[in-house]
C-alpha cells in the first residue's frame, strides 16, 4: 500500500529554487533514508511532506489526502505524520510528561489520565520513565531527542519524519537515539529519515534516496547505493563522507 | 524646624500625593497593557492596514514627548471637541496611550523572539494555529517580556510626575506645594525622591521573584 505519493514537487524560496521536481512513492512500513550534501534540499523535501513548507508546485498525498497548508483539515492530516527535529524543539515551559500529553489531550480529546498512561508507556519504551516530571532543560541532548520521539509517537502516527535527528547531538549520545529509531523501524513504522548516519542508513533503510541539486539523483537499496553507486556525484559524496 | 519635624509634618500630605501617583499609574498601566496587547496583535496581523495603523501609532508615541501628548489631549482635544475632562482623566489617557505604544513593541518583540521551531513542533503534532499561539507561543513570550514590561512600569510610574503639570496633586506636585510654604527644597526633594525610589524598588524586587519562579533556564 502506498503511504506517501509525491508528484512533481517543486519548492522555491524567493528566486532560489530548492526542489526542482521530485517524484517519489513511499510504501506503508517502508524505511527510507534521505542522504545528500548540505543545501541539496533534503530537509526541505522532508518538511514539504507534512506541509511545514508549502510546495510551490506539485502534490503530496498521505493516505490519498492532499497535504496543503490551506486545507481545512490540515491539522487532522498532520496528526498522522509525526516529526522529529534536529533541534528537538521540546516545549521548554512544559514538563516531559506534558510535552507528550499536550497533543493527545488537545487533539484526540483524551483524558489527562489516559494520555498520561500512554505517555508513561512511551517513556518506558525510550528508556526515560524516571524523567516524566523533569523539565526539558535538565535533560541531555540524547534524552531530549528520545522525549521528542515519544512526543511524536503519542499521536499514534502512521508515518514518522526524522530531520537529521542526531546532527545536534554529542557523539556519545547518537547511539541511544538511533537505537530507538531502529526499534521503531523493526516494529514496522513507516519512516523517512534525513540523516548523515550512513551506518544507520545502510543497516536500517529499505531504500536510500540520494538528493542533490534539488532532485533525486539516485536511489536504491542500501547495498545498491552504498555498494555500487552509479553516478559520479554520489561516488564523490560517499567518498567525502567516508573521509570525514 | 528640624528635618524630622519637617518629615513628620509633611509625610501625611506626601502620602496623599503618593496615593494619587499610584492610582494614576495603576489605572494607566492596566489600560496600557490592554492597548499594548491589542496594538501588538495589529502589528503582527496579516492585514496591511492594521499593521500600518500600529506602525503610525507607535511612531507618534515614540516621536513626541509625553508632555506634548498630555497637553494635546487635555487642551487640544477638549478645545476642538468642546468637551470637558478632568486633569486626572487626561493624565490617564496620555499615560496609557504612551505606555501602550511602548508595550505593543515589547509584546511584539517577545512573541517574535520565541523560536519558530516551537511553532513547527506544535503544528507538526496537529495543534491548530490558535492552540499553538495560546498553549506554546504566548507562555514563552510572557517570560521573555517580563523584564521589559517591568521596566516600562517603572518608567510610567515616574512619568506621572511629568503629567502632573496638567494640574493634579500627585507626589511631585505636593512636594512643590510643601516647598512653596517651607522653603526647604533640599529636604523635601529628598523625601519625594525616596518615596518614588521605595515604590519602584519594591516593584523590581517583586518582579525578580516572579521572574525567577517562572524562569526556564
Amino acid at each position: 500500500m502506498i503511504k506517501v505519493e509525491i508528484r512533481g514537487l517543486c519548492k522555491s524560496f524567493g528566486k532560489h529554487e530548492v526542489l526542482k521536481g521530485i517524484d517519489c512513492d513511499i510504501e506503508t512500513g517502508e524505511v527510507v533514508c534521505v542522504i545528500g550534501p548540505s543545501g541539496s534540499g533534503k530537509s526541505t523535501f522532508l518538511r514539504c511532506i507534512n506541509c511545514l513548507e508549502q510546495p510551490t508546485s506539485g502534490t503530496i498525498k498521505v493516505d490519498g489526502h492532499i497535504m496543503d497548508e490551506n486545507a481545512k483539515n490540515i491539522d487532522e492530516l498532520r496528526e498522522d505524520v509525526g516529526m522529529v527535529f534536529q533541534q528537538f524543539n521540546l516545549f521548554p515551559h512544559l514538563s516531559v510528561l506534558k510535552n507528550i500529553t499536550i497533543a493527545p489531550v488537545l487533539r484526540k480529546k483524551m483524558s489527562e489520565d489516559e494520555a498520561k498512561k500512554v505517555a508513561m508507556e512511551l517513556l518506558a519504551r525510550v528508556g526515560l520513565a524516571d524523567k516524566a516530571d523533569a523539565m526539558p532543560r535538565s535533560l541531555s541532548g540524547g534524552q531530549k531527542q528520545r522525549v521528542a520521539i515519544a512526543r511524536a509517537l503519542a499521536m499514534r502516527p502512521g508515518l514518522m519524519l526524522f530531520d537529521e535527528p542526531t546532527s545536534a547531538l554529542d557523539p556519545e549520545m547518537v547511539g541511544e537515539v538511533l537505537d530507538v529509531m531502529r526499534q521503531l523501524a523493526e516494529e514496522g513504522m513507516t519512516m523517512v529519515c534525513v540523516t548523515h548516519e550512513m551506518g544507520f542508513a545502510r543497516q536500517v533503510a529499505d531504500r536510500v534516496i540520494f538528493v542533490d541539486g534539488g532532485v533525486i539523483a539516485e536511489e536504491g537499496t542500501p547495498s545498491e547505493v552504498f555498494g555500487n553507486p552509479k553516478s559520479q556525484r554520489l561516488k564523490d559524496f560517499l567518498n567525502a563522507v567516508a573521509e570525514a | 524646624m528640624s528635618f524630622f519635624e519637617l518629615l513628620i509634618q509633611s509625610l501625611p500630605l506626601l502620602m496623599q500625593g503618593l496615593a494619587l501617583t499610584l492610582e494614576l499609574a495603576a489605572v494607566s498601566l492596566l489600560i496600557a497593557m490592554v492597548i499594548g496587547i491589542a496594538a501588538s496583535l495589529m502589528g503582527m496581523s496579516k492585514n496591511p492596514i492594521l499593521r500600518a495603523i500600529n506602525r503610525a501609532f507607535v511612531a507618534i508615541i515614540r516621536g513626541t514627548p509625553l508632555l506634548v501628548q498630555g497637553f494635546f489631549i487635555y487642551f487640544g482635544i477638549t478645545g476642538i471637541l468642546g468637551i470637558r475632562m478632568t486633569a486626572f482623566t487626561a493624565g490617564v489617557i496620555a499615560l496609557s496611550l504612551n505606555a501602550g505604544g511602548y508595550m505593543s513593541e515589547i509584546f511584539r518583540g517577545g512573541i517574535q523572539a520565541v523560536d519558530p521551531g516551537q511553532t513547527e513542533a506544535a503544528r507538526s503534532l496537529g495543534l491548530s494555529k490558535r492552540q499553538t499561539t495560546w498553549r506554546i507561543v504566548i507562555p514563552q513570550a510572557i517570560r521573555i517580556c517580563i523584564p521589559s514590561v517591568v521596566n516600562q512600569w517603572c518608567i510610567t510610574i515616574k512619568d506621572t510626575s511629568i503629567i502632573s503639570v496638567l494640574g493634579f496633586a500627585e507626589l511631585t506636585k505636593i512636594g512643590q506645594q510643601i516647598i512653596a510654604r517651607t522653603f526647604r527644597s533640599f529636604e523635601v526633594w529628598i523625601m519625594v525622591g525616596v518615596l518614588y525610589f521605595i515604590v519602584i524598588y519594591l516593584l523590581t524586587v517583586l518582579a525578580r521573584i516572579v521572574e525567577r519562579k517562572v524562569s526556564l533556564d
